[in-house]
């Protein structure tokens, strides 16, 4: 009986100790009594949590990556050619950090669509919103720079596009390119930049807003979408609902094991600057709409240049996106803004068109 | 006598500001220089112009009429054609929409030059006929001499 209650007191103890050090059980006690609604929309709960999931992996495997890869012109291809050949795993492990950007960002689109439609953003969660549009635009940072670190042909070329987008921009355009490229083209001073914005830049900055927004979301909690009356009792955050979320991270774990396994990440011949661009040339996905509106983009519209005009529509964009909780004030009142709705399905509209017509025209 | 009427927290308050006012002031003048010295790091510098005037390239034997190659000149990428009437072209590859290099299409009629990356597509003198490029090609000056190909910036 001793050795039993011995065995039953050690834990406790030790999380006495621990408590009286750390207050963590406090923690504990606030996550137990937090809930979260439950609704016929309760599902779209889980993406966040599933794009922090997918974040987590691409640490982890960049990591994993980073002790093989060498940011320099003349080895980096071959220092990946090795990664995916010579070293254990190594194949396994950059195919699950090129799907886990995919579906990081897929989730995260997800995630975003889904706060716009539930009106998740009004009063008291507009910081929350800002927040999550930053961390957005870091991610697609994180993909663009990432994209050149293997040294491929498609890799150069986009990143050789993608650097010039901005060119046009008034006042800062041409300081923004240089500052990207860090010498005239894309070459080696272009690489080690890219590869410490991704490395250590990005990373940094990604961890200090998702800890802000994570800290806001426990502050405020889930947010009731406006307009639903089939309200459930709510369900406690601890443990009921991270159980859930467990669920779902395993699901995505398993989702993106098994298409890394299926479809490995391929590799390129490697970039020759001095070569023509290979036809069919196109970026990844997420970046396909802004690639089709430039390709569609006519040389001038009423006389302006017009790759000056979709630059200075997507920041426009990209203001109003950032600024919604404070565009729609209706939301805060409990109230369904029709326009908002009809703009999001029409964003979501040019979005899937500009895709389908990248991958067909 | 004004002076004693001020009360001491109202003293306090004013010293306050001033601090408040001095701190202020002494965070712009450390931050400016810093942020000015931060950039001035970043951004990079503009490279010495080491770049050869003319620049023998190719020998007429390499190009075939109707067909074109593209060289590295200083550190651009030249595109040379050889027309199909025996004139020889050359311009800077670089498509002036974003940067991508230009291929020559002898195939087509008439032909030309197009960018595989948004579509861009340049006459036979360098000219933008479609796509979202607004500006023609970069011409180069091209010196043939006993059959070796020279090039020059214009």
């Amino acid at each position: 009986m001793e050795g039993i209650r011995t065995t039953v007191r050690t834990p406790s103890r030790f999380f006495e100790w621990l408590d009286e050090r750390t207050r963590f059980g406090t923690l504990v006690q606030y996550l137990s009594t937090k809930t979260v609604p439950r609704h016929k929309h309760s599902l779209w709960y889980y993406f966040g949590g599933l794009t922090l999931f997918f974040f987590i992996v691409q640490i982890v495997t960049g990591v994993l990556l980073a002790l093989y890869y060498k940011p320099i012109p003349e080895l980096a291809h071959e220092s990946v050619r090795r990664i995916v050949n010579e070293i254990p795993h190594g194949w396994l492990i950059r195919s699950i950090h090129n799907w886990g950007a995919n579906l990081m960002v897929a989730s995260l689109l997800i995630h975003m669509f889904s706060v716009f439609f539930l009106k998740a953003y009004r009063r008291p969660r507009e910081v929350m919103w800002l927040t999550g549009v930053l961390l957005m635009l870091i991610v697609f940072g994180f993909c663009f720079t990432g994209y050149l670190l293997p040294w491929d042909t498609t890799a150069y070329f986009a990143t050789l596009i993608g650097t010039e987008v901005p060119r046009t921009l008034p006042i800062i355009g041409d300081w923004g390119v240089s500052l990207l490229k860090g010498e005239e083209q894309v070459g080696s001073e272009t690489l080690s930049r890219m590869y410490v914005i991704h490395i250590i830049i990005l990373p940094l900055t990604a961890l200090f807003f998702i800890a802000f927004h994570i800290l806001l979301n426990q502050i405020h909690g889930s947010s009731s979408p406006v307009g639903v009356d089939d309200v459930k009792p709510a369900i406690p955050f601890f443990p009921n609902f991270v159980l859930r979320d467990f669920v779902c991270w395993s699901l995505g774990a398993a989702a993106l094991l098994t298409i890394a396994s299926l479809s490995p990440a391929g590799l390129g011949e490697i970039a020759d600057p001095y070569a023509s661009a290979p036809v069919g040339i196109k970026p990844e996905w997420y970046f396909l709409p802004l690639y089709q509106t430039l390709r569609m983009a006519p040389a001038t519209i009423f006389g302006i240049n017009g790759e000056l005009i979709v630059n200075l529509l997507v920041v426009a964009l990209s203001t109003i996106w950032f600024l919604i909780p404070f565009l729609d004030r209706n939301a805060s009142k409990g109230v369904r803004s029709r326009w908002f709705i009809v703009a999001g399905i029409a964003m979501i509209g040019y979005l899937i068109v500009t895709i389908i017509l990248a991958y067909t025209t | 006598m004004r002076d004693s009427k001020v009360s001491k927290g109202e003293k306090h308050q004013q010293r306050r500001d001033v601090l408040k006012w001095l701190l202020g002031t002494w965070s712009i003048a450390v931050a400016a220089p810093g942020l000015k010295s931060l950039l001035e790091y970043v951004t990079p510098r503009k490279p010495q112009s080491t770049q050869t005037l003319i620049q023998r390239i190719a020998s007429t034997a390499d190009l075939e009429p109707n067909t074109a190659k593209v060289f590295k000149v200083n550190k651009d990428p030249v595109i040379v054609v050889h027309t199909a009437t025996g004139q020889f072209k050359a311009f800077n590859a670089r498509c002036t929409h974003l940067g991508c290099v230009v291929q020559f299409s002898p195939d087509e009629t008439p032909p030309h030059f197009i960018c595989n990356c948004h579509g861009s597509e340049f006459d036979i003198n360098g000219k933008n006929i479609a796509g979202p490029a607004s500006r023609p090609l970069t011409p180069y000056r091209v010196i043939v001499r006993e059959s070796n190909i020279l090039v020059a910036k214009i």
